[in-house]
């Protein structure tokens, strides 16, 4: 038997192909959003998997330190190195914040760690990593910087020691890796008229500057300016012991809320970018019901400029699913050419987007078969329109 | 004087065939009782004023649509009577009757020669036997030159050509032509009724010509003229084309 649906589209195949184009580049632009939220979740997870943690300990009832601010005494870790299970801590901490480079502000996301301890950067690759106490910086190669470029973080200049790469926030911002003692100041840091201030509101309350006790208002100013705390402890797992039972185990007896990395991941996932998952979400169902609207129209349109070829087809005695057929394969092939071309254009112009875009095989392979579901169905309309069209009408009067 | 009939089975009988439009005050009457026989090899004129009812009679012959009373029988087999119908009509029109429009209506997507043989590939027939068919035909047609080109590369008289062929690939007992020559000039117009009446010779196959056309009315042995929904059967000059 013929295929008339390929001898159609042969007769007019240059149509039928700019139409497939016009297709894929919407289904290229439903990948790319589909992308964008496996960017989005790829980010949340690429740091917590990177600093080989195996707890997070956090601020009590808190989902610290990335969904929910979180507060910890920079000491804490050593109460957890003597917890059995406990292999290594180490204190991090982070804030997202605007630096400046060659005059320009960036957004980053500053990570400050114990060089040497957990919270670094999973590797570099380039430069070396920070080996001194202050004033070094590992840069995500994101960035833009290179090795031996100098940044401002607050007061300080830091020099850019290392690179390494797929290191960024939740938001997708770049990260800046620091010694902890420099985040911990970029993050309590008060400009000169605050302490200014501060030190004069303390000097002329009666209940800190006592007559005759002059060391107890020091000793508040030198509190008030000093920062011992940090917004999470990484805790690395001795070997043979489970994470669950020491997160729980350090939960129960430190008055602290600990995760395991996989409560993490859930906690990024489910609290922290549940809201644009579900904007993105929508918005990919829009596309593909527009999607599905303009397959239909297509289609819909294309049989109905055959009313009298398909009026003969019935007229001469052809099947109701031959003609059937042919419409629907005509869908299903716009829907392959348009996906083929949506894949092609979506891997052109992921690469521009400024944020992390994932462009995941499975969802492609899903997409791909969403794409022919949405075509199967939007043919039903040109199906029905055909079948109902009367073989007399082949005939004159 | 009407010529005796061939003293053979009819390849088409109807018998007091009425079609109703509608039903109650505004019911339509657009045939009221047809009489006719046809018989194989033969090609009848059908001619008759707009709205006589040719169309009509011309569709329930092509069991595109279903007289309200009477009865047609197709060689031998009884097609319609009164209420009862036969049941698969598609079947009936893919095999057993041909149709050629004043249009020629072939498929835009196929060639010619797939034009043709698409019918007998619904029949269920082998792709390579039922292109051999198409081919056969085309040549009793003289278009098999044209075997290979595209409907928009065929001129309007082989498009026609292809048509007929088309209408002959499942060797139909019957073929409605609904005004074949309308769009062509008295020497193409002629050329087609020539092969009309060597095709209905040739296959044995009775043709019903609907037609206007002054020019070929006068090569047919016998009409029917159709007025208000009746046939009078009137003897025709038969003249050789």
């Amino acid at each position: 038997m013929i295929n008339l649906a390929g001898r159609d589209v042969g007769n007019h195949l240059g149509r039928y192909v700019l139409t497939g184009v016009g297709l894929g580049l919407l289904i290229g632009v439903t990948l790319t959003m589909a992308g964008v939220y496996r960017g989005m979740v790829d980010d949340a997870k690429v740091l917590l998997r990177a600093v080989h943690a195996d707890v997070w300990v956090v601020q009590q009832d808190t989902l610290g330190p990335f969904a929910e601010p979180s507060s910890l005494q920079d000491d804490v870790y050593r109460s957890l190195l003597g917890l059995p299970g406990v292999a290594e801590a180490g204190n991090v901490a982070y804030l997202t914040m605007q630096v400046k480079h060659d005059g320009k502000d960036m957004r980053v996301m500053i990570a400050g760690y114990t060089p040497g301890s957990l919270g670094g950067p999973a590797f570099l690759v380039a430069g070396r990593p920070i080996a001194q106490s202050h004033y070094e910086a590992v840069a995500d190669v994101k960035t833009g910087l290179a090795v031996g470029d100098r940044i401002r973080i607050r007061r300080h200049e830091f020099a850019v020691v290392g690179l390494t790469r797929r290191m960024v926030s939740s938001g997708g911002d770049p990260m800046v890796f620091i010694p902890l003692k420099d985040a911990q100041e970029a993050q309590f840091l008060k400009d000169n008229e605050s302490i200014v201030n501060d030190r004069q509101r303390l000097a002329v309350n009666p209940a800190v500057n006592r007559p005759g006790q002059p060391g107890v208002l020091q000793a508040v100013e030198a509190i008030q300016t000093a920062s011992h705390r940090v917004n999470a402890v990484l805790v690395r797992v001795r070997e043979g012991f489970d994470a669950r039972q020491v997160a729980d185990h350090i939960q129960r007896w430190k008055h602290l809320t600990a995760y395991t990395t996989s409560d993490m991941e859930d906690v990024l996932v489910a609290k922290l970018i549940a809201t644009a998952a579900k904007q993105i979400a929508l918005f990919l169902v829009i596309l593909a019901i527009v999607s599905a609207a303009i397959v239909a129209f297509i289609i819909y349109t294309m049989t109905m400029g055959k009313i009298k070829e398909i009026a003969v087809l019935k007229l001469i005695g052809t099947r109701d699913r031959t003609i059937a057929a042919m419409i629907l394969q005509e869908a299903l092939g716009l829907g392959v050419i348009g996906f083929f071309v949506g894949k092609f254009a979506a891997t052109l112009w992921v690469p521009v987007f400024p944020k992390h875009v994932l462009l995941e095989t499975t969802d492609a392979v899903a997409a791909f078969a969403i794409t022919l579901v949405i075509c199967s169905l939007a043919s039903v309309l040109a199906i029905r329109a055909a079948l109902n069209i009367d073989p007399a009408e082949a005939i004159s009067g | 004087m009407v010529d005796p009939m061939p003293p053979q089975r009819p390849a088409i009988l109807i018998e007091n065939l009425t079609k109703r439009y509608g039903s109650g005050p505004t019911a339509v009457d657009a045939l009221k009782g047809v009489d006719m026989q046809i018989f194989p090899g033969e090609v009848v004129g059908l001619i008759g004023p707009s709205g006589s009812g040719k169309t009509t009679l011309l569709k329930c012959l092509g069991a595109v649509i279903e007289p309200t009373s009477g009865r047609f029988t197709l060689a031998g087999d009884v097609i319609y009577d009164n209420a009862w119908k036969r049941k698969d009509l598609r079947a009936l029109r893919r095999d057993r009757i041909g149709f050629v429009f004043q249009a020629p209506y072939l498929i835009p997507f196929l060639n010619a020669t797939d034009n043709v043989a698409l019918l007998p590939m619904l029949a269920g027939v082998d792709n390579a036997v039922a292109r051999k068919t198409a081919v056969d035909m085309l040549t009793a047609l003289d278009v098999q030159h044209r075997a290979h080109a595209r409907v928009s590369e065929l001129s309007g008289g082989e498009q026609q050509r292809v048509a007929i062929a088309r209408a002959l690939a499942n060797k139909p007992p019957i073929i409605l032509a609904d005004e074949p020559t309308a769009p062509l000039d008295s020497e193409r117009a002629l050329g087609v009724v020539r092969i009309l009446h060597r095709l209905a010779h040739e296959f044995q196959t009775a043709i019903i010509v609907v037609t206007h056309d002054e020019k070929i009315i006068p090569t047919f042995k016998r009409i029917y003229q159709i007025r208000d929904g009746r046939t009078y059967e009137e003897a025709g000059e038969g003249r050789e084309v």
